[in-house]
């Protein structure tokens, strides 16, 4: 077993891990932070998107150990100081979110794509998405949560 | 059961060493989006894991007449580099198909080739560019060319011992035209059924050292020579292409999968060769 | 008086919990101490089981408990209760689940399946319904291959005479349409969690789309006291796993939060292996199927083979359907009658035709049973019929909307099974569609109302 040191959420965490332990089982197994969900186990689905470094992941195909010293965020972590980010504000009033289940992984890929591009295209929208999975929604409305999310976002900086 | 391992390499020799030491039983990990999948499924259980993401195997430079990326830097910085961009466009274009944005953030280029798909993306870039590979191992280093570095499914001349250092790709100066398709399932986060890259350096509109390179339509990621050689010195015309496209046909060994049937993938080949030929022509 | 929710946009209830990540689905239930759960499946399509060796697996340490079909106390279920839990001697499908293992772990229980010892007699599979309906075709059930309706082989709807309608006709116009087997692919794969409470009581979480029906039958599957050699035997309606002596309170049975479902969780694919093994090794036991376990082997949208006779008179009206429709059910019932049930009710579409005559059948053939799946039995139906009707058209060399149009549904008129239709806007949602579309119709299709048949 080795011991994997890293931050989630802004918290300082240690836990043991194998060589076969994967991202996702440390959050969800260890940590109990259940809202990466296990959708393929294959990195097919984006139900388990975190963010490492800043960057979107697949968490159920990262080695667990490769996080070592790194910054996850998952969505327990968009809000600040008890504010909602306007992506789950946009998601909420766009009916973004169906049944739930890719929602946070979506919210977590939407977060990726705006945060190095505060403005862009549906066409724009739809790349970033694109490893990211929902039945329910036929993603339209999804799309339409981004664009509003950054529409928002650019009004409250001006 | 020996204690599992897991060692961070600090440099490609530290690597070397590990490789060198441990043999068959080490895996190098890089971005895991291949290994993690095989690990889950139950196919792969590594006694010893080399982890790269530190090991200094992460730049892209240019070096006089090459451009010279690191074998574990991730898709995403590839795609996203300028001098990628400038000096060879067609492989930031692959690229952009492969997979979603979240595999191409830690997906490696190294660790796309020394998995040795035929279905592999980033191959069929490097083999219709002229790539080669700096592989090294504690015994010292080889140049392959991408062309002689796969040698079957899932199989490459990488030693137990040896790991892919660099792609060295030749600077494309003046008129080299590029084109490039994929077909999968749908747009994203799919493997290719076909697909076609194609480089053609031009001079005075005549074709000069063209590269047809095709990807999943045999054991290996492939160059259609004389689909190729039927153009060389010449001006592409719709008849000429034709018979390229038919030659390049003719090159593949596609087999029946889940994605796509021999018969589907021999006939895309040559639809695909013909429409990407007469985009360069155009 | 100014309405609150009617007319205005209402956010969803559970709309927060989604985006902040708080929805608690049923993999997100952690319980100390729960045991993993995997399954033994069948690698035959049919087969014989002479014998199943579980002794090697259950003195693993680590392994809290296994089942087998002798551990199942009602081994039949679904609403015609024919499904085993667990496999006894006939394996009927690819995959069928024959034990299961409650482990301390994944890995374990993964060792554990692999050292259970299976011999199987295996005996040659049919796989096509129309081979399966052949009377020396191989016997996917000891009743039969196809589903009854009662005394039919087959669901039939009546209306009129087709045969006098054909003799009306102008033209004819026949095809058959194939539909193949879809699976939801909903991204919350089957999963449940069964925790054992004082006094053999369970609290199940379940990601179930019909929670009393399926209270019901895992209460019947569960029954400790009577009826247990009865309800081992399979009457065709008379469902046995729906007499239980267990009341409703011995199962507090949590459900209504769906990773998708879309008829993908309409059967029991989880709850009663996890309540089982729960009862079984007193701890709480979760079973979370593999998306590769979830895509082969639950249940999904069986194929169909349809085929229409319509007879239409020069003006583009059909005076006479005929549909024969097969469905591919797979290996049990589940839900497939009712959803040929609904297919031949509704299979003439929302035409008024004065004849029509449906046969609907259910065949069964050794594949994972199929089931329910948006629209059940309708949206296959609705493909063929209005790929006929553009069929219909080009022979005729009238417009498909005017064929729509002159066939739609009226205000009084009446089904195939008779049922008469009195709120009726196909015709106004035509034309608003094509408003939409930027098509032009003609006046004569424009002026035309629901109200009446012009």
């Amino acid at each position: 077993m080795y011991s994997l040191e890293f931050t989630v959420n802004g918290q300082l965490c240690q836990v043991a891990v194998d060589l076969k332990t994967t991202l996702l089982e440390v959050l969800r197994d260890k940590l109990f932070i259940t809202s990466p969900k296990v959708g393929c186990n294959t990195g097919d689905c984006g139900t388990c998107s975190v963010l490492m470094n800043g960057k979107l992941v697949r968490s159920c195909i990262t080695n667990a150990l490769s996080a070592q010293g790194k910054e996850v965020t998952t969505i327990e972590g968009l809000a600040e100081a008890g504010e909602l980010h306007p992506l789950q504000e946009a998601f909420h009033d766009n009916y973004g979110a169906q049944c739930g289940f890719c929602t946070p992984g979506m919210i977590l890929a939407s977060k990726a794509l705006l945060d190095e591009n505060p403005k862009p295209t549906r066409e724009e929208a739809k790349e970033a998405l694109s490893g990211n999975l929902c039945r329910c929604t036929g993603y339209g409305k999804i799309i339409d949560s981004v664009m509003a999310a950054a529409e928002q976002m650019a009004q409250a900086k001006s | 059961m020996a204690e599992r391992q897991f060692f961070k390499a600090t440099d490609p020799q530290e690597a070397c060493d590990l490789l060198a030491q441990y043999g068959g039983k080490a895996r190098l990990l890089a971005g895991g989006t291949d290994l993690m999948v095989a690990v889950n499924q139950r196919q792969l259980s590594p006694e010893v894991l080399v982890y790269l993401g530190d090991s200094g195997l992460n730049y892209i430079n240019s070096e006089s007449d090459n451009l010279v990326i690191g074998a574990a830097t991730p898709f995403t910085d590839i795609m996203g580099s300028n001098l990628v961009r400038e000096e060879a466009p067609l492989l930031a274009e692959v690229i952009s198909h492969i997979a979603s944005p979240a595999i191409r953030n830690v997906g490696t280029i190294g660790g796309n080739l020394a998995n040795g798909s035929p279905a592999a993306d980033s191959a069929t870039a490097l083999l219709a560019l002229g790539a080669s590979l700096k592989l090294v191992s504690k015994a010292g280093d080889r140049v392959v060319a991408v062309e002689e570095f796969f040698t079957g499914p899932g199989e490459t001349t990488l030693e137990p011992t040896e790991l892919i250092q660099e792609v060295i790709i030749p600077k494309k100066a003046g008129e080299a035209k590029w084109a490039y398709r994929k077909l999968g399932k749908r747009k994203a986060q799919t493997l290719s059924i076909v697909s076609v890259a194609i480089c053609c350096p031009l001079d005075g509109g005549q074709c000069q050292g063209t590269r047809i390179a095709l990807g999943a339509v045999a054991p290996t990621p492939i160059l259609a020579s004389e689909a190729s050689a039927l153009l060389e010195g010449k001006i592409l015309s719709e008849g000429l292409i034709d018979e390229s496209a038919k030659a390049a046909a003719d090159a593949s060994n596609p087999i029946d999968d889940v994605r796509g049937s021999a018969w589907y993938r021999r006939r895309a080949i040559e639809a695909l060769v013909r429409q990407l030929l007469a985009q360069i022509s155009a | 008086m100014t309405m609150k929710v009617v007319g205005q946009r209402v956010k969803r209830y559970d709309g927060m919990a989604h985006v902040t990540g708080e929805t608690r689905f049923v993999d997100d239930v952690i319980v100390p101490g729960t045991l993993t759960i995997k399954a033994f499946r069948s690698p035959v399509a049919k087969g014989n089981i002479k014998d199943l060796d579980t002794s090697a697996a259950e003195a693993m340490p680590g392994v809290a408990g296994v089942i087998t079909a002798e551990d199942v106390p009602c081994n039949a279920y679904g609403l015609v209760p024919d499904q085993p839990v667990l496999v006894e001697k006939a394996v009927r499908y690819k995959g069928e689940p024959i034990a299961a293992v409650a482990a301390v772990d994944e890995d374990t229980a993964v060792e554990a399946i692999n050292k259970i010892k299976l011999d199987i007699e295996e005996e040659k599979p049919v796989f096509d319904p129309l081979e399966a309906m052949k009377p020396d075709a191989p016997k996917v059930r000891p009743e039969g291959n196809v589903f009854m309706f009662g005394e039919r082989p087959f669901r039939q709807i009546i209306l009129g005479d087709v045969e006098e309608g054909f003799k009306k006709a102008d033209i004819i116009v026949e095809n058959e349409y194939l539909h193949p087997s879809l699976e939801h692919a909903q991204l919350e794969p089957q999963a449940s969690l069964a925790v054992p409470d004082a006094g053999g009581k369970l609290t199940i979480y379940t990601v179930s789309q019909a929670l009393y029906f399926h209270l019901g039958q895992l209460l019947g599957i569960l029954q400790m006291e009577p009826d247990k050699v009865q309800c081992k035997q399979w009457a065709p309606r008379t469902g046995s796993s729906w007499r239980h002596n267990a009341g409703f309170s011995d199962i507090n049975y949590v459900g209504g939060t769906v990773g998708g479902g879309f008829g993908a969780k309409n059967d029991i694919h989880a709850d009663h292996v996890t309540a089982l093994l729960a009862l079984k090794t007193g701890q709480p036991c979760k079973w979370r199927w593999t998306r590769e376990e979830d895509l082969l082997y639950s249940t999904f949208r069986g194929a169909w083979r349809m085929t229409i006779k319509d007879g239409i008179t020069k003006d583009g009206r059909i005076v006479a359907r005929q549909i024969k429709s097969i469905r591919d059910a797979g290996a049990y019932s589940t839900l497939n009658f009712y959803v040929v049930d609904k297919h031949s009710f509704l299979a003439a579409g929302p035409y008024f035709i004065e004849n029509v005559y449906v046969q609907g059948y259910c065949v069964y053939t050794n594949k994972p049973p199929a089931s329910s799946m948006r629209g059940f039995g309708i949206t296959p139906a609705t493909f063929a019929t209005e790929v006929q009707i553009d069929k219909i058209a080009t022979q005729l060399g009238m417009d498909p909307w005017e064929i729509r149009f002159v066939n739609a549904f009226r205000k009084g008129e009446h089904t195939a099974t008779r049922r008469v239709v009195n709120s009726v806007a196909l015709v106004e949602v035509m034309q608003k569609l094509a408003e939409k579309a930027g098509v032009d119709l003609p006046d004569k299709l424009m002026t035309m109302t629901s109200t009446e048949r012009g």
